[in-house]
């Protein structure tokens, strides 16, 4: 048959946000795939060049729409640095709390969003219901729901009110039975196991050179996560597992690297979450939420260069920060994870796959195009 | 640190590796690194030091081995700024030779997809570069539409 071509996006049901594929298809199969963003950029980095490093804390949220708090925190952590500010404890744990919270709000997005991909349209509405409780949280935490500007150099921007804690364990309490009914629903559906298993897989041999990080290496069997690499805010105090192939607990075993796993590790990664804010819950001291901060206004940091990275539900987030020691950054790069996944890793396992199955290897590999393109 | 040994220079920065390196030893140095270990490429940034004329190519690497952070940086001229392309090193390096060719104007020679990225239609000065005035180019892109405040007669 005659080769023809096929473009995805920007305005599809199966694309992962505002970016588009271009397909090269023979028959049904795809031949060559491109990837063409460009969108939502809105400038960000140039942006921030131009702003004082208070005033960007508004902006670098909004880098990742469905988790915005782990560019505040990774932002914070390279300030931090240059000024060479260790955070209070009490801090550290709220820190880790909204960070959890926010990863198992991303998971049921992209879990959500995966399962809508493959026609199981009763996923999406369960867990972007649930999803709201979460913000919620966040709501009478930082007073937003999705844009919460909470997480500032030098700590957090308000203390956590008193009767939080009890929301937050009744709201995850929640989340664990839900969970029974997505895996009745999603993890143990036999059109999950016909669609998924196979599919899309990255060739775990290559995984680290093709730039592949959080949820979709640990799918290829490499237990790495930046929380046990490089531990920040207060991971270091608190004992949890990192879930990669070829251990999925309840779960049957398949191939390594192929959709069914990735999407698997991310269901059993909330249990983790949960197990984590339980625990920080109960060892967060008591004391001072932020430390004393200079005036905003003429607040120079000391010039030099920091990176710091964050584990985020869709991999490896990091913030280059470079500083002359003046009012504003001279530079503040943003390594997304998606800038990978979304590019050379889709190109390549779009390559040779079914139109059909197109948008369930875009969904599972968890691609948000916020963070290529800033 | 392993990265400053291999390479034989370098100085520790807030626990991460920063190595200078001229520009004909870099294919060799991130060679060396990448069979050492440092299989993970991060990222490729760039930044522009307009005072020194200079552009700074900062190459991230990440060892999960001995869980070390190294940063090599090129400079060079801003003039016909051009770098040889690391891209057959590790594949997502054509991506961000891409980026900053687009936004820094910068060659890559050896880097045959250095394609419209996120622009498009661009045919002006490449918009991530410090002499880039984004503020004139607004105001002369869209001057037929009077700013609110230049509008004396009619108040908000």
């Amino acid at each position: 048959m005659k080769e023809y071509e096929l473009f995805i996006g920007p305005q599809h049901p199966g694309i992962t946000g505002n970016m588009m594929y271009h397909l090269w298809v023979d028959g049904d199969t795809v031949t060559k795939a491109e990837c063409n963003v460009g969108c939502l950029h809105r400038g960000f980095e140039r942006l921030m060049e131009s702003r004082l490093w208070m005033q960007n804390i508004p902006l670098v949220c909004r880098i990742c729409v469905p988790e915005p708090d782990v560019n505040e925190a990774a932002y914070s952590m390279a300030v931090e640095q240059l000024m060479d500010w260790e955070i209070p404890e009490r801090a550290k744990y709220i820190r880790t709390i909204v960070l959890e919270l926010a990863r198992i709000a991303a998971y049921l997005m992209a879990i959500g969003s995966y399962a809508g991909s493959i026609g199981i349209y009763t996923i999406p509405q369960w867990s972007l219901g649930d999803r709201d409780y979460i913000l919620d949280i966040f709501e009478q935490l930082t007073g937003a729901r999705i844009y919460h500007i909470y997480i500032w150099p030098g700590g957090v921007r308000w203390d956590m009110p008193a009767g939080l804690p009890k929301l937050i364990e009744k709201t995850l309490s929640y989340i664990e039975k839900r969970l029974e009914l997505y895996d009745d629903v999603l993890f143990e559906n036999r059109i999950f196991f016909d669609r998924a298993i196979g599919v899309g897989k990255i060739p775990c041999d290559k995984a680290i050179e093709w730039g592949v990080s959080g949820p979709n290496l640990r799918a290829c069997g490499y237990g790495y996560d930046v929380r046990k690499l490089e531990p920040y805010a207060a991971y270091d105090e608190i004992d949890f597992d990192i879930v990669s192939y070829p251990d999925l607990g309840k779960f049957d075993t398949h191939e390594a690297g192929d959709v069914y796993t990735r999407m698997l590790i991310r269901r059993l990664e909330i249990e983790q979450s949960i197990a984590i804010i339980r625990q920080a819950l109960k060892k967060m001291p008591e004391g001072e939420h932020i430390l004393k901060h200079p005036n905003w206004l003429r607040w120079k940091v000391p010039a030099g260069y920091a990176f710091a990275r964050v584990e985020s539900s869709k991999g490896e987030f990091g913030y280059f920060v470079v500083s002359d020691g003046e009012l504003k950054p001279v530079r503040v790069h943003v390594r997304g994870p998606s800038y990978t996944h979304g590019i050379n890793v889709a190109e390549r396992l779009l390559k040779g796959a079914n139109i059909a199955d197109v948008s369930q290897i875009l969904f599972s590999l968890d691609i948000c195009p916020p963070d290529i393109e800033r | 640190m392993k990265s400053i040994e291999l390479i034989g220079k370098g100085k520790e920065m807030h626990g991460r590796a920063y190595i200078e390196v001229m520009p004909d030893e870099l294919e060799n140095a991130i060679k060396k690194l990448k069979e050492n270990g440092f299989n993970h490429f991060v990222m490729l940034s760039c930044i522009d030091w307009l005072e020194e004329e200079k552009f700074e190519l900062v190459y991230h690497l990440w060892s999960y081995e001995v869980k070390e952070h190294v940063m090599l940086s090129v400079r060079m001229n801003r003039n016909n700024a051009s770098m040889p392309s690391m891209s057959h090193l590790f594949p997502q390096i054509e991506t961000y030779e891409r980026e900053i060719h687009e936004m820094y104007g910068i060659e890559f020679d050896g880097n045959n997809r250095l394609t419209p990225f996120l622009l498009e239609n661009w045919h002006h000065a490449p918009p991530m570069r410090k002499d880039f005035d984004s503020e004139k180019f607004v105001g002369k892109l869209y001057e037929s539409i009077p700013f609110i405040e230049e509008d004396e007669n009619e108040g908000i």
